[in-house]
């Protein structure tokens, strides 16, 4: 175990008496599936990176050849594209947009619970399910949008056979998933601000606008960082939806990462290799950007 | 929708959620303009988010012409029950619905079990190596399965979960944010009574049992309506790990089931109506705790 000295209450003399032992025994369970289910196979996750299979059962050593092989790889790059873009249109939608409802929400007085409730239903339903209810509603021509836009004479787009229109027709429903959810959260951070800073400001004469620009922004701005965190995180994840709503096309077009790893592990034909090279990839980046999005969000909280 | 300035919250009587009855809380007054449009706003953003939903619900009690019908209809018009009665023959319902309801209550369980006990120690007790633990419980929230499921698929394979639900439940049971969660609740109580209770002879597993998870209950619940929504709608492992149908839950089964191009698209949506609804009950029952949970969880 570690060197790091906490402060002991006790001596260490009473070091096997029951109360010493206790902690341990409490936080075994939840560490041996920790150990046995995650941090195992993360070690083994980056060592497998450098080997090949194509079977799962005999692995030869290619030393950095995963990733000469990925980082060559057309497909691959076009991953990466359609997952950057993803995250990107889907982390600025939802805060944006789900700011935009917060602050609405948190200042209406009628009927919102229900509203609530409304905003929260994408949240509940299973994201497989809600790939087939949006794989229906955007059809190209039976589709509840499309006959909605035809109906008003906007014609009828491929919203999901157009490979133009595809990722940002997966952007949207995922957008359409997660709203609810963040919205909930910037409420609460909303909740936690002192409203007499806003009585103080309407006695200086300040607008609604300069309310929202000058207190409710700033001070909001910790669980705004927590929001985006956990929508890149998201983004960078995301495949259950996409499965059952376009299945990665048309042609590759909104192929995700996480697709990617998963059809090189477990569908024919089978490359580890390519797989764990992915993976290990799609960690670093994952880290550095959570990473990179605390800083700032650190930095900016002392200016 | 666009952003639109909010109208002041100014004059709340100091309580987070107010419940007035009236449109304005200085005595019937008329609305002002902008919590109108606000209102407008909110409700044209509501119908937005729900129509969809309740399209995809009519739909499924439509015949193939009338689905394809321009104008579109909301409400059928010859409605039909025939989409429930052969999406069920086709799909078996019952049969994936007990598998999921098996992991999700299992796993739950489990969760709350195991995640509270590492809570405790993580809170209450000074002991070596407690803060390497917590921070290792912190650093793997950056690990979902989702990234390392071919390491992990493995170290199932050599267990031959692989096809059990057992596959289904463990691995993801030992969350880091359920851990941190109940460890922040455990943080605020009181260690006097812990201490008095110790005097009083109570052994260390007693005192975890008798005392303390009957105050962590607010979180508890917490923790628990995160595990249902997540293992609920688990997909990726689960896809992995059940390969056979006999130990394949909801999820898995709709997204195989509608991949089969046989099968008229009305009657995938009969059967999605059918997922979806178990849980929009549950939620209605408990949307309360629900909505303050998501909110008092996230923060922190």
């Amino acid at each position: 175990m570690s060197v790091l000295a906490p402060a002991r209450a006790r001596g260490v003399r009473g070091w096997m008496r029951g109360k010493n032992l206790a902690p341990y025994l409490f936080v075994l369970p939840n560490m041996l599936i920790f150990a046995v289910f995650t941090i195992w196979p993360a070690f083994n996750g980056f060592n497998l990176s450098f080997y090949d299979s194509s079977n799962g059962r005999t692995y030869r050593p290619v030393g950095t050849g995963n990733y000469t092989n990925i980082l060559s790889d057309s497909q691959f790059w076009g991953v990466v594209q359609h997952t950057v873009l993803f995250t990107l249109g889907f982390v600025v939608l939802s805060t944006v947009l789900g700011t935009a409802l917060a602050l609405m929400l948190n200042s209406q007085r009628r009927g919102r619970g229900a509203l609530s409730a409304a905003y929260f239903l994408p949240v509940l339903i299973s994201p497989v399910v809600v790939g087939i209810i949006w794989k229906a509603a955007l059809d190209r021509t039976t589709g509840l949008v499309n006959q909605v836009l035809s109906a008003i004479g906007l014609g009828s787009p491929g919203w999901l056979v157009d490979s133009s229109l595809s990722l940002i027709s997966v952007i949207l429903v995922g957008t359409w998933i997660h709203l609810g959810f963040y919205a909930m959260i910037l409420i609460s951070g909303l909740q936690s601000i002192d409203t007499s800073l806003y009585e103080a400001a309407r006695m200086d004469g300040a607008g609604v606008w300069q309310s929202v620009r000058l207190i409710t922004l700033p001070l909001l701005r910790p669980t705004l960082m927590v929001v985006i965190i956990l929508a890149t995180i998201a983004g960078f994840q995301a495949f259950d939806f996409v499965y059952t709503l376009t299945g990665g096309g048309p042609v590759g077009a909104t192929t995700l990462i996480i697709q990617y790893i998963y059809e090189n592990a477990f569908s024919y034909p089978i490359q580890y290799g390519l797989a764990s090279a992915a993976a290990v990839i799609l960690f670093v980046v994952v880290f550095a950007v959570t990473f990179v999005n605390y800083a700032i969000g650190r930095r900016s909280e002392s200016i | 929708m666009s952003t639109q300035a909010p109208a002041p919250t100014a004059r709340r009587s100091g309580s987070a959620n107010p419940q007035q009855p009236k449109w304005t809380s200085t005595g019937g007054r008329a609305p002002s303009t902008g919590a109108v449009v606000r209102t407008a706003l909110l409700i044209a953003g509501a119908i937005l988010v729900v129509t969809p939903v309740l399209w995809a619900a009519m739909s499924s009690f439509k015949t193939q012409a009338e689905l394809a019908q321009t104008p579109p209809t909301l409400w059928p018009n010859h409605p039909t029950t025939d989409n429930y009665t052969s999406g069920l023959q086709a799909f078996d319902f019952v049969h994936f619905l007990t598998n999921s309801v098996i992991v999700t209550a299992s796993a739950t369980v489990l969760t709350l079990i195991i995640n509270s006990m590492a809570a405790y120690a993580l809170s209450k007790y000074n002991f070596r190596g407690r803060t390497v633990l917590f921070l290792i419980t912190l650093s793997t929230i950056m690990i979902p399965l989702q990234v390392i499921l071919l390491p992990v698929y493995q170290v199932i394979a050599s267990f031959g979960m692989v096809n059990s639900l057992w596959g289904l439940i463990i691995p993801p049971a030992a969350t880091p944010t359920g851990v941190f969660l109940l460890r922040q609740y455990m943080l605020t109580l009181p260690d006097e009574m812990i201490e008095a209770a110790r005097i009083d002879g109570a052994g260390e597993f007693k005192i975890f049992l008798r005392i303390i998870l009957p105050l962590s209950r607010p979180a508890l619940a917490v923790v628990a309506i995160f595990s249902v929504i997540w293992r609920w709608n688990d997909f990726l492992w689960p896809l992995i790990v059940a390969q056979d149908e006999s130990v394949q839950t909801l999820p898995v089964a709709i997204a195989r089931f509608a991949s089969q191009q046989a099968i008229p698209f009305n009657q995938i949506l009969a059967v999605s109506v059918v997922t979806i609804l178990p849980i929009i009950v549950i939620f209605l029952i408990l949307q309360r705790h629900i909505i303050a949970g998501l909110a008092q969880g996230s923060i922190k």
